[in-house]
């Protein structure tokens, strides 16, 4: 038997590399740089209580920012007044979430 | 918004054949009344960037002001006999068996519930017996697990219990005993139902609904009444079937209800052996879960007979309310030795019930990584979350952590329908609205259709289509699919990841596969250690590659990588320029196929397979396209390396690509894979008008000539030379 392991992922993040947030701005799908993927599955391995998912609030219009609670049927927290009218919208802006979260610095660069 | 889940419902069976009868039941969570209508699917997609969703409305299949009520589900595996051993007056009574208990904290679960006598596990994780309101509790907690031989007594001056480890741990090496004095309630008498791994909590006619469900492993269960054995259940006998064999004078047999996971290892089990067929005595044990679920069981709400002459294909009950709209999938099957075409579509439904209702962007943690970007959570997904009583799927893992093996059609199947959930059966209507835009004749059969019918259904048709993700397939299927190969029949593999998990059906499990997921392939879960054997039929479970029987030799090409951030495209490759074989490409201004799609931008992605002789790839296969730029995005499968290393991804390994291929087979038959589940999603890009779609009519019009291809071994193809992968790697962008 082998199960994941929740702290899984070590890569600490350099809170100082804005290049790397704008290559991933501009390229939301990639191809990424080496150091971009290495940054995007650290945030994309965060433990599954409080990760960030978006809800459907209107199928293809409307996305409900929220966090999964990480427990068996338990349903996940929406982030309130927080929604997105694409996906790519919400991709970004749970990366700079992220990047804050895991940086402990609010990542300064301008929106698309 | 309308609800999607205020309706929930499935068709038993999930496939009829024309005027058969399929039973849709139907569960409210609102409204009181609803309409039905019976709906061919054309293209499920209901994406509004999507090729466009098309349904066909019937004249039969419909109702309406159908009253619909609320339906529970009795979730939880158990075994049960509606009456019990009899016990005769007797004056004591010990009840001996293992366990191996594998969540040991958070709520009450009950072993064994015979009248007034409970064997339970308390939300401590502490073993308990308890007689009326008299309770003898054990001191420590069990360890997760780990076997323990409990003995329990009832006897005049009290109950006892008496556990000790099967094999001594570190915390626990001896017996550890608890007594408590017995009370004035009677043992359980003639007529007391009898239960295992459940609580008896209400009868709904003669159907037992249980509480208190217990996970984990039971084994050599006996009682004895005044010094007499009474009944002793031996979980290594009948371990295909949905008894337990009572070994016993009186041949109490249970009932095993929501399909317990059997050939499961027992307390002796040594690792000498590896299937329950070679030494059953080392698999005495039966696996109960408290989310086990495999028939809901639910009241009929309408009866639909399509007429005799329906054409086959992809149905829908769409049940509609006030602010409610809810489909329910059912197939409509072509009659084996009936063909209305020369096309068959084999829609893979072994495909979608093993991914029916799958939980894990809740559960498991590595699937953002897997597919590259937050998880996005449809209405059906949050209700499945918080409703596992509607059962897992086979990526799931159980609520005690071990894997799911079991995956039925007798429930509601939230994302086997048109949807927000764009795997598998959304993909193939693709393939059906393409056929029927390129006014293509074709009926549709069911993978269930393959394992019961085998060759009698394909040989019939002189084209045999697999769709986007044939992902499982029984030994019955895959002889029947390679006969018909190898027998002068034409295929068309238009999917990725294909023909990979061995699976089995069983008649005395209708309606529900099983697969197990072994330590090897591309996997949400391993199985346990000498637990890897289907106990449907006994035979090896996991790859088919690990067999002798890798997708290759089926498909010519076979799984090799998943690719979800973003699709790429194929580029023809210099064997592909043999005259034999310009037909394929006939009408195509550029050697790139494929760049272009409606998953992730391209016709190769989501999960694509290669070419490899050593693998099984027939002699005189030829790749025809490859993949390039495959990128970082490309992760290799882990059947596809040896020692590790860092060069798993598109950039670095040659392996991590797709090869489309072609090859003839005896008696003038044929295959050509795409080798990519993208594929489909691209057929319809452009209303049609593309390669994707080009290469794929032109395949077809080829396969349906019946004039032969040339033997394989006279010669007419060359042997491919291999991918030509080194320069195709870069990481750098596309010409998309």
């Amino acid at each position: 038997m082998l199960l994941y392991d929740p702290d899984n992922a070590t890569y600490e993040i350099d809170g100082t590399r804005t290049d790397l947030a704008l290559e991933y701005r501009d390229q939301l799908r990639g191809p990424y740089s080496i150091e971009l993927q290495r940054v995007l599955d650290k945030m994309r391995s965060t433990p599954m209580k409080g990760r960030f998912a978006l809800v459907v609030v209107e199928p293809f219009r409307k996305f409900a920012l929220a966090r999964l609670s990480g427990e068996r049927g338990v349903p996940p927290e929406v982030v309130d007044g927080v929604t997105y009218a694409s996906i790519a919208e919400a991709e970004w802006d749970i990366f700079k979430r992220r990047w804050q979260e895991l940086t402990g610095r609010e990542l300064d660069v301008p929106d698309p | 918004m309308t609800s999607t889940t205020g309706l929930i419902g499935y068709c038993q069976p999930l496939k009829i054949h024309g005027d058969e009868t399929t039973a849709l039941k139907v569960s409210s969570n609102g409204p009181g009344t609803c309409s039905v209508s019976a709906l061919r699917i054309v293209c499920g997609d209901i994406d509004p960037d999507g090729p466009g969703a098309e349904f066909e409305k019937m004249d039969w299949g419909g109702a309406s002001g159908l009253h619909v009520r609320h339906q529970p589900v009795n979730a939880g595996s158990f075994a049960f006999a509606a009456a019990g051993p009899d016990t005769a007056g007797a004056g004591t009574l010990r009840i001996s068996m293992n366990v191996w208990p594998t969540m040991t904290r958070g709520k009450r679960q009950c072993i064994l519930h015979w009248g007034a006598l409970r064997f339970e596990l308390a939300s401590d994780g502490r073993l308990q017996v308890r007689l009326g309101e008299m309770a003898a509790t054990l001191e420590r907690p069990l360890v997760k697990r780990r076997w323990f031989q409990a003995e329990l007594d009832v006897a005049a001056d009290g109950l006892s219990l008496v556990v000790a480890p099967v094999a001594p741990c570190a915390v626990w090496t001896d017996p550890s005993r608890t007594h408590a004095p017995r009370g004035a309630t009677a043992l359980p008498k003639a007529g007391d139902p009898i239960f295992f791994a459940a609580m008896l909590d209400r009868w709904q006619g003669d159907v037992p609904f249980v509480a208190d469900a217990y996970n984990g492993k039971i084994e050599v269960p006996s009682i004895r009444v005044d010094g007499r054995l009474l009944a002793q259940w031996d979980f290594s006998r009948e371990q295909s079937g949905t008894r337990a064999f009572d070994a016993g004078p009186d041949g109490c047999h249970l009932t095993l209800v929501n399909t317990p996971m059997r050939g499961a290892a027992g307390s002796n089990w040594n690792g000498s052996v590896e299937s329950w067929m070679r030494d059953p005595s080392q698999y005495a044990a039966i696996h109960f879960h408290d989310d086990d679920m495999t028939d809901c069981g639910w009241k009929t709400t309408l009866q639909i007979t399509p007429p005799v002459d329906a054409q086959s294909g992809f149905y829908i009950a769409r049940m509609t309310a006030e602010d409610v709209q809810s489909d329910v999938p059912f197939f409509v099957s072509a009659r084996p030795g009936k063909p209305k075409a020369d096309v068959l579509l084999l829609a893979p439904t072994a495909t979608y019930l093993s991914y029916a209702n799958t939980h894990i962007k809740f559960d498991s943690h590595n699937t953002e990584n897997l597919y590259e970007a937050p998880m996005v959570l449809s209405e059906d997904e949050l209700y499945l979350n918080e409703h596992r009583e509607l059962g897992l799927s086979q990526y799931d893992t159980h609520a005690d952590e071990s894997g799911v093996v079991y995956a039925s059609e007798r429930r509601p199947m939230l994302n086997t329908r048109p949807g927000l959930y764009t795997f598998n059966y959304l993909n193939d209507t693709h393939i059906v609205k393409w056929l029927e835009d390129q006014g293509i004749s074709y009926d549709v059969a069911t993978d269930e259709d393959l394992h019961r019918y085998g060759r009698a259904l394909l040989d019939p048709y002189r084209v045999v289509m697999t769709a986007s993700h044939p992902e499982y397939f029984s030994t019955e299927m895959w002889d029947a699919l390679y006969g018909y190969q190898q027998d002068g029949g034409r295929h068309m593999y238009l999917g990725g990841n294909g023909f990979y998990w061995r699976i089995a059906w069983s008649d005395d499990h209708p309606g529900v596969i099983e697969n197990r997921r072994g330590i090897s392939g591309v996997r949400t879960w391993e199985g346990e250690p000498g637990e890897h054997h289907l106990s449907f039929t006994g035979e090896p479970g996991g790859l088919w590659r690990t067999h002798g029987r890798a997708p290759q030799v089926l498909a010519g090409t076979g799984f090799s990588s998943t690719l979800f951030v973003r699709s790429t495209y194929f580029r023809r490759s210099e064997d592909s320029r043999d005259p034999d074989l310009s037909f394929i490409f006939e009408g195509l201004n550029s050697d790139i196929i494929g760049d272009f799609g409606f998953r992730g931008g391209g016709a190769v992605g989501l999960e694509i397979d290669r070419w490899d002789a050593d693998l099984g790839s027939p002699a005189g296969s030829v790749i025809l396209a490859t993949s390039e730029h495959v990128g970082l995005g490309g992760l290799l499968s882990g059947e596809e390396y040896i020692t590790t290393t860092r060069a798993l991804d598109g950039v670095q390994n040659g392996r991590v690509r797709c090869d489309m291929v072609f090859f003839a087979t005896p008696k003038g038959g044929a295959v050509w894979s795409a080798g990519t589940i993208a594929w489909a999603t691209s057929l319809l890009w452009n209303k049609g008008e593309n390669s994707v779609s080009r290469v794929t009519r032109n395949v077809l019009t080829r396969f349906l000539d019946p004039t032969p291809f040339p033997e394989p071994v006279a010669g007419g193809y060359a042997r491919s030379s291999g991918p030509q992968t080194c320069s195709r790697h870069e990481s750098t962008a596309t010409s998309d």
